[in-house]
């Protein structure tokens, strides 16, 4: 930014750091195209949902949340090492955390789309060479990357805590395994239906709300519905129950339909034609998902 | 050389025909777009930008299709919108810097861009702030400086003085002719009002209900509708009758007479003609064109 080169040898006696008026300059540096642009754009939001690159306030729902995440797994770890058993499971831990993932989703999701929307900041994405898809795109990437960061990084953490304490027997590499494919499941589907809903309203508050109701609906339906199945009975249906959680719908399609874990619900999950229709529902709602956001997007790009 | 062309451009909306078969070529310079409110103002620029699709007709920016080329066009142009885009808890740098990375700068010269930007539309240490506190001025210079971060070859200003008083609405003419001149930049500016548009532009481009109303160089257009209007305490008609008798053209309008200025050695002769007829003169003043003139006027383009 200086306009003295650092090797120029000022003159006798003429002050070092003035500031010369040059005028306007031109700007014939490399100009990168969509892609690097949305790439920025993916990052820029990451970080703003973390609260980094903004004022402090913004930082403490994330962090407290951060925090609360790695709780069981450092607790896991101090009992591992005092003890030497295994507490929390892998598979098992976004199931047990799903109110503070749920939170999380919640608080930082409208973030990422409400005050572009609400302060009418699109048409500036738009008069540049990026495309609708590609901001719809880069917002999506970054949502989902934090929820993947959130349940990721306890998961790894413990995993290594379990290697350094080294408990008898081989460690359970095939849970973490399996726990880090769900963690991209919940990651994508939770980010979709997260940030589409939210998509929905200019207001961050009403977009919270929103995303709060629609878990606690979800949960609610779904451990009423099973407990009421069970008590006549009906296991089938109390297993098909849980699905309507979308926590036990990615547990049921991935962590135990694809890979054989441990169902983490109270009750077992359906089985056979379940597992298909487990992951056509969880795929079906991210599509549905990223629709609605289309549909929103194109109706906003218009105005 | 031509920056931009339109040629039989039309924009139909279901309910509304926002453009019809609108034909323009525009030069390098300050090029102003004049229009009442929804007269396709903010529609063209949105075509231009490649944004919308035209119904019909075809357009050219810095020699590219829009509808073929438009992502080639957001590259090298700038767009400053009409309405607020600024969210309140960014700093006008922060929200600056953002921008110019959405323009394919690198993180370093997406800095360096913004903080020259700024300071060439003038702000200075307000700029560390949040823009939530910032007067209309301030709002409107960072809406202009995030239009010129990427340094394109040719900025849509829309209605950039909206909402400025009379000494911002100055800063900010004086500006966008700077932008024009020294920065060396082509300006589309629209406005409501022609007698702003005059002081700062090349060229004028005049349309209404989508259609081109007129479209001429500045000199042109005060040239032929230059008029001095002259008011006086009482005897308006004897003073008509005089200076008609001297063959000048005169018409009344309320307590007022508008002479056309055919030459300098007009004004002598409304002076004279004040003199000897004896009468108070109360004011003489340049007629300033607006855009209701040019809407009264046949369209003889």
């Amino acid at each position: 930014m200086s306009d003295l080169s650092p090797g120029t040898p000022s003159l006798g006696g003429a002050p070092a750091g003035v500031i010369h008026d040059i005028g306007y300059r031109h700007y014939d540096g490399p100009r990168t195209g969509r892609g690097p642009a949305t790439a920025a754009l993916a990052v820029h939001t990451l970080r703003g949902v973390f609260g980094l690159g903004r004022p402090a306030r913004a930082k403490i729902i994330p962090f407290l949340l951060v925090g609360t995440m790695m709780l069981p797994a450092v607790v896991s770890i101090a009992v591992m090492a005092v003890a030497k058993q295994k507490m929390a499971g892998y598979t098992e831990y976004a199931v047990i955390m799903q109110a503070v993932l749920a939170i999380f989703l919640a608080a930082q999701a409208p973030y990422t789309v409400a005050p572009d929307l609400r302060f009418r900041v699109l048409p500036l994405y738009l008069s540049r060479p990026v495309t609708l898809w590609d901001y719809v795109g880069a917002k999506l990437a970054a949502m989902a990357a934090a929820m993947f960061l959130l349940l990721a990084v306890p998961l790894t953490t413990l995993f290594i805590g379990e290697m350094v304490v080294d408990l008898p027997g081989p460690p359970d590499t095939g849970g973490y395994l399996t726990s880090m494919a769900g963690a991209v499941c919940y990651a994508v589907l939770l980010a979709c239906v997260g940030v589409a809903v939210a998509s929905f309203t200019p207001r961050r508050g009403l977009g919270v709300a929103a995303v709060i109701a629609l878990y606690l609906l979800a949960s609610g339906v779904s451990t009423v519905v099973a407990a009421v199945m069970e008590s006549v009975n009906d296991y089938d249906a109390a297993a098909w129950a849980w699905l309507i959680n979308p926590f036990f719908l990615v547990d049921a399609a991935v962590q135990v339909g694809i890979f054989g874990a441990e169902p983490s619900a109270p009750g077992s999950y359906p089985t056979g034609i379940g597992v298909a229709a487990a992951i056509t529902i969880m795929l079906g709602l991210i599509a549905l998902s990223v629709t609605a956001l289309v549909i929103r997007y194109r109706k906003a790009a218009s105005r | 050389m031509t920056i931009l062309a339109t040629e039989g451009l039309s924009r139909r909306f279901p309910r509304v025909t926002a453009l019809d078969r609108l034909t323009v070529t525009v030069g390098p310079g300050v090029t102003g777009l004049v229009g009442a409110n929804g007269a396709g103002k903010s529609t063209l620029i949105k075509i231009l930008l490649g944004l919308l699709e035209p119904s019909e007709g075809a357009a050219q920016v810095l020699g590219m299709d829009v509808t073929a080329q438009g992502a080639e066009i957001r590259r090298v142009v700038g767009y400053m919108p009409e309405h607020d885009c600024l969210p309140p808890d960014l700093s006008a740098t922060e929200f600056t810097v953002h921008l110019a990375r959405m323009s394919g700068l690198p993180r370093t010269a997406a800095r360096e861009r913004a903080a020259d930007v700024l300071r060439h539309v003038g702000l200075y240490e307000e700029r560390y702030r949040a823009m939530g506190g910032y007067s209309t001025g301030m709002k409107q210079r960072v809406k202009l400086a995030q239009a010129l971060v990427h340094d394109p070859k040719l900025v849509f200003l829309d209605e950039p003085t909206n909402g400025l008083d009379p000494q911002g609405r100055d800063e900010m003419l004086a500006l966008i002719r700077r932008i024009g001149t020294e920065f060396g930049i082509s300006v589309l500016v629209t406005s409501h009002l022609l007698g702003e548009l005059e002081r700062i532009c090349d060229h004028v481009i005049v349309i209404d209900g989508g259609t081109l109303l007129r479209s001429s160089a500045i000199s042109e257009f005060t040239q032929t509708t230059r008029t001095v209007t002259v008011e006086v305490e009482e005897g308006r008609d004897v003073l008509a009758a005089h200076l008609a008798g001297l063959g000048e053209t005169v018409t009344a309008a309320g307590r007022t007479l508008l002479v056309e200025v055919r030459a300098p050695e007009t004004y002598d002769t409304v002076r004279d003609a004040v003199c000897d007829l004896d009468l108070s003169l109360i004011r003489m003043e340049q007629g300033r064109q607006r855009i209701e003139d040019v809407f009264r006027e046949p369209a003889d383009v």
